[in-house]
């Protein structure tokens, strides 16, 4: 199979597809969207640039995800502009909003989020869906860098007292909804998706690879993970996002990231780019 | 080397950071390239809401990475600065977060909608193109340098711009009426850009003599409203009456004076504006809210110092 052709999918495998793609895409959109946040008000002139590199890589990967999603049918209103915010699949990580000034949010959220983003393209590099796997290679050459780009960060912020303390509470706080990564946006959906081969891997073991990365990293500068060591999913928060369960600041964040296109009752979206190839 | 051999010799790109300069021309030049390095980062502070407004995908891409550049712009044209040996980074960032720092008259004023964006990242953008291109045969090599970078990059901002604004144009009824709107109220302030036609700039003349400008913000309008109206029009644009552009017999455009609102325009270059005042004001809350970021690493390089080499960012 060369692409993800709606025919060639049973009903089933469709909705699996579609599950799997929404988690990636949506994560990728609202993630960079949160990370722009930082641009022109980053700490330094330095960061302002990185971070601003790394928004822009993962709204490239967010455009990978969502032209495979376009393949099946749907269009970038319909899968952005158009969509109701109460059915994005991202885990809610992604869409909570930063406090003004607090760079450790920035860095350990990222930190979080690009471990786990490893985790999940491994699982994916071998995917029964060509289209999928061949995409996995483009994007986790660039989530390298941002792992790096991380840690490297944690480590100086963690060496100062004030940094690590502000470390700490961000860590406290985004830990909860770090494992709404990991949370299934549905049951039966995600057995098929491990089950068809679309991820070779399944959620659980994904988060224990990413606790067993995560975990002695941290302790490593001098944070310590928030939670029960016998069952680290008891941490969840009320809103997962995987579920279309969200917090009401993804409602607002939907509505500024619409607002232009509401306001000139646009119809479809502008493409300046060329499609994404799967080469 | 005394003023006179620094007039004497004058050229594109004739002094450099081994060069021994007269006080005079370090501070010009500092204060010139401050004030174009401070206009890159309230321009990107102008232009950032619209990476999360853009109507595509595409679009946020693109205005994401035009306000990265314009950051990294800001970034090269400090360190030129800073090669003058007159004021270092960390001073020139400080001055304007205190308003003391100037930049250009554009970047004062709010920017609210999406339709808005094709004046800066066209109109104001193309202007300071012109300028800019010219920039490349200043006397201070690393001000040209910068500027080939610089002006390399602008080129694709001014085209997005274009697009942006063909898009409108060519868009729905709201769409072209919306831009027209905009245009109206942005035209006088683009071409307040290029100041008073009588040029009362008393920094122009020294500038001139050591070849830090080469060529006069008369004729920079004159070029730009050749190059400009047309262009406007192209997109179905209305010129606004006011205010008057005359064309005189030898081609060049006469810009009458008393259309034009100078007490608004010397009140923004005093940075006694209130619109301009607030974006001051945002950008240095929230340059305080990180100071603390900056301090962890002035710590964390004084105890690491020697040990481990530092990442770049």
């Amino acid at each position: 199979m060369t692409a993800l052709d709606p025919d060639d999918l049973s009903g089933d495998e469709r909705t699996a597809v579609e599950h799997l793609l929404y988690r990636l895409a949506d994560d990728e959109l609202v993630l960079a969207e949160r990370y722009t946040e930082w641009q022109v008000t980053a700490p330094t002139l330095e960061s302002d640039l990185a971070l601003a590199n790394i928004a822009q890589d993962e709204l490239g990967h967010a455009r990978l995800w969502y032209d495979l999603l376009q393949d099946l049918g749907y269009s970038e209103s319909e899968l952005i502009y158009e969509r109701d915010p109460g059915e994005f699949r991202h885990a809610t990580l992604a869409e909570v909003p930063f406090e003004e000034g607090d760079w450790a949010d920035a860095v350990v959220r990222g930190y979080l989020y690009d471990v786990a983003e490893n985790c999940r393209l491994e699982a994916l590099e071998n995917s029964a869906h060509p289209r999928i796997a061949n995409r996995v290679s483009k994007v986790r050459g660039e989530e390298e860098y941002h792992r790096e780009h991380a840690r490297n960060w944690l480590e100086r912020l963690a060496g100062d007292e004030d940094g690590r303390r502000r470390l700490q509470t961000a860590l406290d706080r985004l830990f909860p909804h770090a494992l709404t990564l990991f949370e299934p946006t549905d049951e039966t959906v995600e057995d098929d998706i491990v089950g068809m081969g679309i991820r070779r891997r399944g959620l659980d073991d994904l988060r224990e690879e990413w606790l067993a990365t995560v975990e002695p990293f941290l302790e490593s500068v001098g944070l310590r993970l928030p939670m029960d060591p016998d069952d680290p999913a008891d941490r969840l928060p009320d809103a997962v996002g995987r579920d279309r369960s969200h917090t009401d600041d993804w409602f607002d964040l939907h509505d500024e990231m619409t607002h232009t296109y509401r306001e000139l009752g646009r119809t479809e979206t502008t493409r300046i780019m060329d499609k994404p190839t799967d080469e | 080397m005394d003023v006179d051999e620094v007039n004497e010799r004058a050229g594109p790109r004739e002094f450099g950071p081994h060069d021994d300069l007269p006080r005079e021309y370090r501070e010009a030049a500092t204060r010139m390239i401050q004030f174009h390095a401070n206009s890159e980062i309230m321009g990107a502070y102008l232009e950032k809401p619209f990476i999360r407004q853009a109507p595509s995908l595409d679009r946020k891409l693109a205005l994401s990475a035009k306000v990265q550049d314009e950051i990294g712009h800001g970034q090269l044209l400090y360190r030129a600065a800073e090669s003058l040996g007159v004021k270092t980074r960390d001073e020139m960032l400080t001055e304007l977060a205190e308003g003391e720092g100037k930049f250009l008259n554009c970047f004062h004023y709010e920017m609210d909608e999406w339709w808005e964006t094709p004046m800066i990242a066209f109109f104001v953008d193309g202007a300071a193109m012109r300028r800019q291109a010219t920039l490349k045969r200043t006397s201070w090599e690393p001000y040209a340098h910068a500027m080939d970078k610089i002006c390399f990059e602008e080129g694709f901002h001014v085209k997005h711009g274009e697009d942006i604004m063909k898009e409108l144009a060519t868009g729905s009824k709201k769409e072209r009426e919306k831009l027209q709107e905009a245009f109206d109220e942005w035209w006088p302030r683009i071409i307040q850009f290029f100041g008073p036609t009588d040029d009362q700039s008393t920094h122009h003349d020294f500038a001139a003599d050591v070849g830090l400008k080469t060529m006069t913000n008369d004729d920079l309008r004159n070029a730009f409203i050749d190059a400009y109206v047309p262009k406007a029009k192209k997109y179905g644009l209305e010129i606004p009456d006011e205010p008057r552009i005359r064309e005189r017999d030898d081609g060049t455009y006469e810009v009458v004076e008393d259309d034009l609102d100078w007490s608004e325009f010397f009140a923004i270059a005093k940075n006694d504006y209130d619109p301009g005042k607030e974006q001051i004001g945002g950008r240095r809350r929230a340059q305080e809210a990180v100071e603390w970021v900056r301090e962890a690493l002035d710590d964390h390089e004084t105890r690491t110092r020697g040990r481990e080499p530092q990442a770049a960012d």
